[in-house]
């Protein structure tokens, strides 16, 4: 102990650049964007009344819009890469729920949208009633024939309820419900295959990419050219909500984004959830070991991640006004570049969807800058390359290139 | 020649900061000689060992090598001058052969191009022959049992001329067998010329290896003792500093009520048990509370197996019937082991014990997080006054946000027990409880041992050091090949006949299995 106070004694003002040091690097994140911020308002380009058009709220409002999508897959993508895993199929998944989003708002009666759709929902609210939230609420298993039968109850009732939206076409809810819940299973089928079947992620995932652009392409129907529209008219009104801007600012799926990003992040933090995912990525087996259920956690984790993509998919309806097969396509390695430079380990166990949230808005403002000055697309995807390993650079608090091992 | 000292350190001193980690060690260590080095952790060994493996350059004092002042800038500088190390975990490539790695980087060519592996294998061979190690050049590494690595580990060292061997626990992962071959081959070495440096814990190898013994402590050399008829206890005063006149306590089994029941328990691993087909057959034995029951038995012989499977955590197929108060249960999952009442301590904490990235709160409340939270979501305070309440307990010398990755051996043993001790169980499996950890914290851990088998536990301990099994157990299950073979009580307990129940070929050289009667 008292060697601690003679150091301190000794150096009084060599430990204040230290300390200043230490914060930067921990705050390494946040500084990335705003150097990236600060750097687009200089070079944003100038309108002739002398306006700074990148820090237009339109354009800020924009750039929140563009960065919705991607951030939903994002949130999704961090649980997956916190427990040291990888979810490669979201791309397909959002492709697949954009799909079956366009075809259940302008379709009516028995598409093969809603014979994939209606199926998986009704399963999904019996399992939830029935199983999940008496265990999430801690109900011992002898309540179990109870909660079957209110579980059997309340998916007849959500089987009826959809079914009673086929002959007009689905509304806003439906569409928010139900397709969400065909992510989930394609993701919680990853997750069983991952944590049953004990395969690598990224195998599971990739085949699951494949198989579900596949899916997707079989139920938007055999004529590949024209795939379900949605023209802003010929489905339920309510839908082109999803298109509005709040107060003129705040983009509809800009605010799912944001939820999205507290719910998780609350969700990682707060509860026993999270301290699960936490801990299968620091040591899975150290974790089974603690008399968890690992594998629920797993399975639980990619059908998030599913749920979320899916999501996504229905956004990306609301804002291109089609769903199409090749939605998604790529999304998942831009979702993967945000969580790495969002600063989550890639061998899981370490990272936030704070961090997440930045690396997704420092991507955001990358392209929408690279737009502004009107720099071509190729050139653009050359820098997000060489920005994602500079950042990751950062990230790992060294420049090991300039060094010698 | 015996006279002057191949290997002379003087007044060695290291910092890290402001904190000395070493003050004014002198060392002097001549050729052929065995020095055991022993100390707790913490107490300066591998950080005087790392200044002489180069490791740590920047030092105070002075080290010569036969009365040449040397400068060990690098470890290949080290190597250079003859000093070899051998860490305690093993640097090997385990695709490669024998001959591979002992060659690796300077492999014999042909054309300066392709190997010749014909002349690596004859050099090895040779090697091997000289040092008298059974090895075959041509073996994958990843195929040898981690004795026989040992051995491949000092064989590349000696190809490189060393003079000066260091070697880091070395016998830790090692089963009784390997250790007593390891011994013939440290001796052989002294044999041959090589000076040896050996860190170990473990008083009955210095008696068995050393010539002499050098204790560390707080980083100041505080004594030497020549190995032969040096008193254990007066060894153990001097490492921790204190006398502890009842380190190795006995306990007394109270008389408990009957806690668990295992009748006929197999498993069978496919592709792992080689040459027969149950990796576990038969294994019957009780436990009433208070009662600390031993497994015994060789590395292999499936006592971690047994453990496993009574968790729930084995690979493979298992059968059989368990009983926890006269209840019959069905454990297939650590979960369901969990809420069955059993806990487990695993014998590698840093593969299955602990969450390295995590604090020592988050570790501690893993297994009881449902417990902390209301409707899914935590308690911080309770969390926390979890860990505050487990480092009183059990005398944990951390703070509660610390992470784990920063304690000490025994710290960190202290958190796997902590962790369990809330979901208050009625059967806590022990793997290896005090391995790799000092002799301060292991005589703590003992105490804990007592503690909870006073407070109603039923304690199932796995040890490889037999003197930690016959001073803590009550009875000691003995397992040959995954078979019981002996079930011994407290007033048949001697190493001689545990060791004799465990090995092969016992049976044939006229023992008896009739000594087993399931209770």
């Amino acid at each position: 102990m008292s060697s601690t106070s003679l150091r301190e004694a000794a150096v009084p003002y060599a430990a204040w650049p230290r300390r200043i040091g230490r914060v930067l690097l921990h705050t390494k994140l946040y500084w990335g964007l705003i150097a990236l911020y600060g750097i687009a308002v200089f070079v944003s380009p100038v309108s002739s009344r002398g306006v700074n058009i990148f820090l237009t709220t339109a354009n800020q409002s924009d750039v929140l819009r563009q960065v919705s999508n991607n951030g939903i897959v994002a949130v999704g993508m961090t649980l997956v890469i916190l427990i040291g895993g990888i979810d490669l199929s979201v791309g397909s998944v959002m492709a697949l729920g954009s799909v079956v989003c366009a075809m259940l708002l302008t379709q009516t009666g028995w598409s093969a949208a809603a014979y994939l759709a209606i199926p998986l929902f009704g399963a999904f609210v019996l399992l939830m009633v029935g199983w999940i939230v008496p265990i999430l609420v801690g109900a011992r298993p002898g309540a179990k024939p109870g909660c079957w039968a209110l579980g059997l109850l309340a998916a007849a009732g959500a089987t009826w309820w959809t079914i009673g939206q086929l002959p007009g076409k689905f509304g806003v809810l439906g569409v928010l419900l139900v397709v969400p819940v065909v992510g989930l299973a394609v993701g919680a089928l990853n997750g069983v295959i991952v944590a049953r079947a004990r395969l690598q992620p990224f195998i599971v995932t990739l085949a699951m990419m494949v198989g579900m652009l596949g899916t997707a392409r079989l139920v938007a129907g055999p004529d590949t050219t024209v795939y379900p529209v949605y023209t802003g008219t010929n489905a339920t009104p309510a839908f082109e909500s999803l298109r509005l801007l709040i107060w003129h600012v705040l983009p509809v799926p800009g605010l799912f984004f944001l939820a999205a990003v507290v719910l998780f992040s609350l969700l990682l933090r707060r509860t026993t959830f999270g301290r699960y995912v936490y801990a299968i990525g620091g040591n899975e087996q150290a974790t089974r070991f603690s008399g968890i259920g690992v594998d629920r956690v797993k399975i639980a984790v990619y059908g998030i991640a599913g749920a979320l993509a899916a999501l996504a998919g229905v956004l990306y309806v609301a804002q291109y006004r089609q769903g199409k097969p090749d939605a998604g396509v790529g999304i998942e390695l831009d979702a993967i570049a945000a969580v790495v430079i969002g600063g989550t380990n890639l061998m899981g166990g370490k990272g936030s969807i704070i961090g997440t949230l930045v690396g997704v808005l420092i991507f955001g403002f990358l392209g929408n800058i690279l737009q502004l000055r009107n720099i071509d697309s190729n050139t653009q995807l050359v820098l997000k390359g060489v920005i994602i390993i500079v950042a990751v650079m950062l990230q790992e608090g060294n420049l090991r290139l300039l060094r010698r091992a | 020649m015996a006279d002057s000292p191949l290997l002379s350190m003087r007044g060695i001193g290291k910092s890290f900061g402001a904190v000395p980690v070493l003050r004014d060690v002198d060392l002097t260590l001549h050729a052929g000689e065995v020095l055991a080095l022993m100390g707790e952790n913490g107490a300066g060994k591998s950080t005087l060992m790392k200044i002489l493996g180069a490791i740590y350059p920047d030092h105070d004092g002075q080290i010569t090598i036969n009365n040449q002042p040397v400068a060990l800038e690098s470890p290949r500088a080290a190597a250079e001058a003859g000093i070899a190390f051998i860490h305690q975990e093993l640097n090997l490539v385990a695709g490669l052969t024998v001959a591979g790695n002992i060659f690796l980087g300077r492999e014999p060519r042909r054309a300066g191009l392709f190997i010749d592996e014909a002349r690596m294998g004859r050099d090895c061979a040779a090697l091997l022959r000289r040092l008298g190690f059974r090895l075959d050049p041509g073996a994958t590494v990843g195929s040898l049992r981690v004795g026989e690595q040992q051995l491949v580990e000092i064989a590349k060292a000696l190809s490189l001329d060393a003079r000066i061997l260091i070697m880091d626990e070395p016998t830790s992962a090692l089963s009784q067998t390997e250790t007593e071959a390891l011994f013939r081959v440290v001796r052989g070495l002294a044999e041959q010329g090589v000076a040896i440096i050996y860190i170990t814990h473990r008083m009955e190898e210095v008696f068995r290896v050393a010539d002499r013994v050098m204790v560390l402590r707080d980083g100041a050399a505080v004594g030497e003792l020549a190995a032969a008829g040096a008193p254990r206890r007066e060894l153990i005063r001097l490492m921790i500093g204190r006398d502890v006149a009842d380190f190795f306590a006995t306990h007394r089994r109270p008389a408990g009520e009957l806690v668990m029941e295992v009748e006929d328990l197999w498993l069978e691993q496919p592709g792992r048990a080689i040459g027969r087909s149950r990796t576990l057959d038969g294994v019957s034995f009780s436990i009433r509370a208070g009662e600390i029951l031993g497994i015994g038995g060789l590395l292999g012989s499936g006592r971690t197996e047994l453990l496993e499977t009574l968790f729930g955590a084995a690979e493979g197929r298992s059968g059989g019937r368990i009983r926890i108060d006269g209840k019959p249960v069905t454990i297939r999952s650590p979960a369901e082991a969990k809420r069955a009442g059993i806990a487990l301590v695993s014998e590698d904490r840093r593969r299955e014990g602990l969450v390295m990235l995590a604090g020592l709160d988050a570790n501690v409340a893993l297994p009881t997080q449902p417990a902390l939270a209301t409707a899914g979501v935590i308690s911080r305070r309770r969390e926390l006054d979890l860990a505050a309440g487990t480092i009183r307990r059990l005398g944990i010398r951390a703070a509660p946000v610390q992470s784990v990755a920063t304690l000490s051996g025994g710290n960190q043993q202290k958190v796997v027990f902590g962790k369990w001790l809330p979901t208050e169980p009625r059967v806590l499996l022990l793997d290896e409880p005090t391995r790799g950890i000092d002799v301060g914290a292991k005589a703590e851990i003992y105490q804990l041992l007592a503690e909870l088998a006073a407070a109603g536990l039923a304690v199932i301990m796995v040890s490889s050091e037999l003197p930690e099994l016959l001073s803590q157990c009550d009875r000691i299950l003995v397992l040959r090949e995954g078979r019981p073979t002996a079930l011994l009580d407290r007033n048949e307990f001697s190493a001689e006949r545990v060791l004799a129940f465990a090995s092969p070929g016992y049976a044939a050289a006229g023992g008896s299995d009739e000594q087993y009667q399931p209770a």
